[in-house]
């Protein structure tokens, strides 16, 4: 959905709710806010920094210099003692206190399309079930139902494997605010012809009618309507948290004149305003050719906006209760083909977790010399998932009801890597 | 003449990427350098020829220019160190910390006096070839692209009577040097030569990868790739651009689509006849063009992109620094109306770089 659509919402967010209500009783929430306050305001934000494209392990969490695989780039020490990462990222390397490093990313599937997909969701694809993606879920289980901000922020301005996902089984009320084109939401103003004056007229009007419908057919779906319509209110009203021009000049000079540093900006604002979940996706990192040159451009992005985006949550205080996450579809490998170049490989790659419940300064799981195959800590991607879910206090366990099935929120068999965990 | 067969005639195989070389006057020797840091020689006219390692700690990472000057190679790398062997010795004599970023190239002047050195701190150095003494920091070249990303600095030449200098960046910007004075006195763009992809994948490719001046030093010509759709690959036209340098105007402007890739390296033939391109993409080419009208007289390739080529004082022989090889190639012309210089033995290495 490239631009937000008050009414396609409001009739996504009632045929969501309505098939939330009558599928599943662990997503039943929507009708029972007293409950949904108790089990999701949990004040627990994310920002997951999608690599998309899928960056090389080898020049930024795993270097290997000095091996054939290697690449021309060295390792530099870090702030934790005898943790080493790729020179291209200097300031991270200063800033891995509140950082893990899993270096045993095992998930087999180098397909874009497939990875993405394994990486979205945490499980490969099952026949008859549409698993929501891991902005839907977390949008769920951190979100609040009366929340005046959106839920799920997805910031995707390249092309180049552009994805939406799906809140599958959750409904339409969990997909996110899609932002492609321009980082202020389109068509979330009051039309010209209507006055706020009006429309907060109409909408007590409305409430006014809801609760004598309410009161006269007992039906749980009007409640979820009427919130669905506050949000909407709540949602044309946040438009503000989009406009980095809001920020004084040194904080927009300190996030850097990229795009990406942009957004990572938007996602701060966000998350500090409440939105439980916001994607700022880093397109492309699919370096087959001058694999070297690729990542000269893209570290230095990653680098500094990864690490600017760190030290403003923690000088707000809101790294303890946020956790910042960065992914991809798969690595690189450590072969270098002809044009200088690394393709796809998901045997043994890296990602990062920072801040809320993670123990950092962690360096978990080990490659092998030349980085070709985990050696210790093998970790697939629902053990990634459980551990995202372990860090936010959502239980790994937890299982959602589909129909009459029980569908728990991390894969089954995945395990939580207690060795992040703080 | 403009050669018109080409022939690989050997191959020796390793597992680096070899991205540098040069050999002696009787091709009998030659020096690469490349992906495992170190510096090896070869007998070339050995039956099966074995490479042998230099000694000392040179390099910490990619060695990724070579020039000879007499008993000694000088190399340069990623790791901003500037090296000197001895041939005869076949050991590491000195070594210089030369630039803060990764070193791209090295060219020496025609009377093996100086060497020029280019890396991402985005500088050219000036160095005494002899000593090693430090004689001047050009600085030019713009430390971040239009997109605020790196810039980098790949290209740098000289000319044959040594009084020009040329540098070459990413973004398609050349500046000409007076050797004498280290002053600016021309500057080039070719920014069909730089693709940023603002759109779909959101970061760059391409650069100046090449350059060489006329024999006599009035023409410049500049390669690399030109406009890439598709940025992951090195799927775009090998681009060639030759300049009156010092009017600024381009008289040929050339893109190849049948081999497509980077031009890493030109060569200039001393007769002004033709111009030999070298490069690639997954693969490699060797492309000669006529210098008059920019026609593509004849083109070869190999397995394996080419990083660079060293051409023999007759040339009718040359040597390629390649992905996972060595190769050696003769040039043949259909007609032999040239009498071929004679080879200056303190700089028959250095032909063409």
């Amino acid at each position: 959905m490239n631009l937000l659509n008050r009414r396609a919402m409001l009739k996504a967010a009632g045929a969501g709710t309505t098939a939330a209500a009558s599928n599943m009783a662990a997503v039943d929430v929507l009708s029972q806010p007293a409950l949904a306050k108790e089990l999701t305001r949990k004040g627990k934000n994310v920002i997951l920094l999608w690599l998309a494209g899928g960056a090389s392990q080898l020049e930024t969490w795993d270097p290997k210099p000095g091996r054939p695989t290697g690449g021309p780039f060295a390792k530099i020490q870090t702030s934790i003692p005898g943790v080493e990462i790729s020179e291209l990222l200097p300031k991270m390397s200063t800033r891995l206190d509140e950082t893990a490093i899993i270096r045993s990313l095992n998930t087999k599937i180098a397909d874009h399309g497939q990875g993405y997909f394994l990486m979205d969701r945490g499980r490969r694809a099952e026949p008859g079930l549409e698993y929501p993606h891991l902005g839907a879920i977390l949008a769920h289980e951190l979100g609040q139902i009366d929340s005046q901000v959106p839920d799920y922020v997805s910031m995707y301005t390249s092309t180049e494997g552009r994805r939406q996902g799906s809140a599958g089984f959750l409904g339409a009320r969990y997909n996110p605010m899609f932002l492609t084109d321009k980082m202020i939401p389109e068509d979330i103003q009051l039309p010209d012809s209507i006055t706020d004056t009006d429309h907060n007229d109409r909408a007590a009007l409305r409430r006014v009618l809801s609760e004598n419908f309410a009161r006269q057919t007992r039906d749980p779906g009007i409640n979820s309507h009427e919130t669905a319509y506050e949000r909407v209110r709540g949602l044309m009203a946040s438009d503000h948290l989009f406009d980095v021009e809001r920020e004084p000049q040194a904080m927009r000079d300190a996030y850097g004149p990229t795009q990406f540093g942009r957004q990572c900006l938007v996602a701060r604002r966000l998350v500090e305003a409440g939105v439980p979940f916001v994607k700022v996706a880093r397109a492309w990192w699919d370096s087959h050719g001058q694999n070297f040159e690729t990542h000269r451009e893209l570290c230095a992005d990653l680098d500094h906006c990864m690490s600017t985006l760190l030290d403003d949550l923690k000088q707000r205080g809101l790294l303890e209760t946020t956790l910042v996450i960065t992914l991809g579809e798969f690595g690189r490998t450590p072969k270098i083909n002809g044009s200088l170049g690394r393709d796809h490989f998901a045997n043994a790659w890296s990602c990062t977790l920072s801040g809320c419940g993670i123990q950092g300064g962690t360096v978990f799981g080990k490659t092998d010399a030349d980085g070709q195959t985990v050696i210790d800590g093998e970790m697939n991607a629902g053990d990634l998932f459980a551990t995202i879910f372990a860090a936010l206090g959502i239980p790994p366990d937890k299982e959602y009801m589909v129909g009459s099935r029980p569908i728990p929120i991390a894969d089954f068999g995945s395990e939580p890597c207690q060795e992040v965990l703080s | 003449m403009i050669p018109s067969t080409l022939k690989k005639t050997d191959e020796w195989k390793s597992s680096e990427i070899v991205f540098c070389l040069t050999h002696s006057a009787d091709l009998k020797q030659l020096w690469c350098a490349g992906s495992d840091f170190k510096v090896y020689q070869y007998d070339t006219s050995a039956e099966k020829p074995e490479r042998q390692a230099f000694e000392g700690e040179g390099h910490t990472s990619y060695v990724t220019g070579m020039v000879r000057q007499s008993d000694s190679l000088i190399t340069c790398g990623y790791d901003g160190q500037l090296c000197w062997w001895s041939i005869s010795e076949k050991k590491l004599i000195r070594k210089i910390a030369a630039h803060e970023r990764w070193g791209r190239a090295i060219a020496g002047s025609p009377d093996a006096t100086k060497i020029y050195t280019i890396a991402d701190d985005m500088l050219c150095k000036v160095w005494d070839a002899g000593s090693g003494e430090l004689l001047g920091t050009l600085q030019e070249h713009a430390a971040q692209t239009p997109h605020h990303f790196p810039s980098m600095l790949y290209a740098v030449t000289t000319s044959s009577d040594g009084k020009w200098l040329a540098t070459g960046d990413r973004i398609g910007h050349t500046a000409v040097w007076n050797t004498e004075t280290l002053e600016k006195v021309a500057e080039i763009e070719t920014p069909v030569m730089y693709t940023w992809d603002p759109r779909a994948r959101r970061h760059s490719i391409g650069g100046i990868r090449s350059l060489a001046f006329s024999p006599d030093g009035n023409e410049l010509a500049i390669g690399g790739i030109g406009k890439i759709g598709n940025i992951d690959h090195l799927g775009g036209p090998a681009r060639l651009e030759v300049f009156d340098w010092q009017k600024g105007e381009r008289r040929l402007e050339i893109e190849d689509n049948k081999k497509k890739g980077l031009i890493e390296q030109i060569i200039w033939s001393p007769n002004n006849e033709w111009i030999l391109t070298a490069g690639g993409d997954h693969n490699g080419f060797l492309t000669f063009y006529d210098v008059e009208t920019g026609d593509l007289v004849h083109q070869d390739g190999q397995s394996g992109h080419i990083h660079e080529i060293s051409v023999g004082p007759d040339f009718d022989e040359l040597f390629i620094a390649a992905h996972e090889r060595v190769a050696r190639w003769t040039m043949e012309a259909t007609s032999t109306d040239e009498t071929p210089p004679e080879p200056d033995e303190s700089t028959d290495d250095d032909a063409g770089k």
